[in-house]
């Protein structure tokens, strides 16, 4: 049997998987092998996963029932010229019944652990057996989906460590709520948000930094520049105030986003949740609003984003979050399906501004309706209110959640 | 995204098509910088026939710009459609790039 971690692995990978990801070289195996079934199967711990398939349903089947769990002890071809003839095969539901399978080739494939997870095999109703050139063809099949399920698992990871560095936890201060999540387009993606606690470098006490970020572009190259912006922003903040934080946080990162030839937009703001003073940097976002039934303000400024040819000053502003009010931020995959026009934020702000929900279930009504509405980029929300009561924010339902 | 070139011998014209995002933008920015690197360093980017415009195809602008610029050259923008518009004035990259109503307008004076 293959080491257990091998199967833990192949669990895994069934369960993030998009299936269309390997339709194509099922299909073309398939086709080149003129078999009426292709797939590739993934031997879980109790269960074979067929993930990508032709001529046999994708699904869970119990792993007894399987061939390719055999295939993955060995590190070549495995090839079974009539299924009934073998005592280890005649018994099993796909050659007693429907699709009454008689001839099985498979090649394993290996997973990022160098182990092998599973394998891609061709079925036929008639017994046969493979030439030569077709043993290479399937061979060199089983190394691109090898390449492919690579790539897939080193994303799915990339993307779990982006979502790894987000706020999980309500900020330990009294008197807010606040709520954010990140849909990436990808598995990782440029957008993210962040919120942590500063000293007040006027001394007045502890502050609550609000970070909505955005590196143009898409996937993990996006990704590893969101990383470092944010990491840079964070250093900064510990020491100055947000306008400061952000100008340093532009000289530190301007050679890297420079170098890649991308800019980052960032709306940074601090709120003092006791008497709602809130002072805030706009470089090029534009997309954060003081919200509540009265209307909304934009708090938006003239300043460039992070990355461009100029440098800016990147001085604060204020305002003040009064008790009834929300502080919105989201990312332009949001305003990109509103057209990016502000009637239709005003328009669309009524209907998900609802009395008495949470700041949670505002975020996940942004980006839901977002998704719903066929966001092409990365979609991110943050809503933050101030509250009477002592630390509403750190319910288990207010954690903030990123989705991958 | 095909897009059609136009040497005017002052300045060279690109004008892209359709969606100028994340697939548009590499060709052009590439082309933008072997035209500048070949000493064609004064630019305008005709966006009349762009419907939508990323950040992507921002970052492609910023970039080209910044290219020409450091040869001692420009890169303009003309004829951009409302999304374009609303971009560029919400990410206040207009500062930078400001959008002129025709590509004779945008390259008067080369």
């Amino acid at each position: 049997m293959p080491p257990s971690t091998a199967r833990q692995e192949a669990e895994a990978i069934a369960h993030s998987v998009p299936a269309e990801r390997y339709d194509r070289v099922v299909r073309l195996a398939q086709a080149i092998f003129g078999a009426p079934i292709a797939a590739l199967n993934l031997i879980g711990t109790d269960s074979q996963w067929t993930v990508a398939s032709i001529g046999f349903p994708q699904g869970e089947t119990p792993v007894e029932d399987s061939v390719c769990r055999v295939t993955v002890q060995h590190d070549e071809i495995f090839e079974v010229p009539d299924l009934r003839e073998d005592d280890r095969f005649a018994k099993i539901p796909a050659v007693t019944g429907p699709p009454r399978a008689r001839f099985y080739a498979g090649v394993p494939v290996r997973g990022q652990s160098g182990q092998n997870v599973g394998a891609l095999c061709i079925l036929d109703l008639v017994p046969r057996a493979l030439g030569r050139q077709q043993r290479e063809m399937l061979a060199d099949l089983g190394a691109l989906l090898e390449h492919e399920l690579s790539v897939q698992e080193e994303m799915d990871l990339a993307g779990q460590v982006q979502q790894l560095m987000l706020p999980t936890s309500a900020p330990d201060i009294e008197g807010v709520e606040i709520a954010g999540r990140v849909q990436p387009a990808r598995e990782a993606g440029g957008d993210y948000f962040d919120w942590f606690l500063v000293d007040d470098p006027e001394g007045g006490g502890k502050l609550l930094q609000v970070v909505l970020g955005d590196v143009m572009g898409k996937g993990l190259a996006a990704a590893l520049i969101a990383s470092e912006v944010r990491a840079v922003l964070r250093g900064h903040s510990r020491y100055t105030d947000v306008g400061d934080a952000v100008a340093r946080a532009s000289t530190t990162t301007r050679h890297d986003l420079e170098a890649n030839g991308r800019f980052s937009t960032l709306w940074v703001g601090r709120l003092d949740p006791a008497g709602g003073a809130l002072e805030y940097v706009d470089a090029g976002h534009g997309l954060a609003i003081i919200a509540s039934e009265r209307g909304y303000r934009r708090l938006a400024q003239d300043y460039l984003p992070l990355g461009t040819p100029i440098e800016d000053t990147w001085t604060r502003a204020s305002d003040v979050l009064a008790e009834d009010e929300l502080l919105v931020v989201v990312s332009d995959g949001v305003f990109d399906v509103l057209d990016d026009s502000f009637e239709q934020v005003e328009a669309k702000l009524h209907s998900i501004l609802e009395p008495g929900l949470s700041c949670r279930q505002i975020v996940d009504r942004i980006v839901t309706f977002a998704v719903s509405h066929e966001a092409t980029d990365d979609v991110t929300a943050v809503v933050v209110k101030r509250v009477a009561d002592a630390r509403p924010g750190a319910t288990s339902e207010d954690t903030p959640t990123a989705t991958g | 995204m095909d897009f059609e070139e136009t040497d005017e011998g002052t300045h060279v014209v690109l004008a892209p098509e359709g969606k100028f995002n994340l697939v548009a933008a590499p060709p052009i920015k590439a082309r933008i910088d072997d035209l500048v690197a070949a000493g064609k360093d004064h630019l305008v980017v005709d966006l009349h026939a762009v419907d939508f415009i990323d950040s992507s195809g921002l970052g492609a602008l910023i970039g080209g710009l910044k290219a020409a610029r450091q040869q001692g050259g420009d890169l303009r923008i003309a004829a951009a459609g409302d999304q374009v518009r609303a971009v560029l004035k919400l990410t206040n990259l207009d500062r930078i790039l400001a959008p002129y109503a025709t590509v004779e307008e945008a390259a008067d004076g080369w």
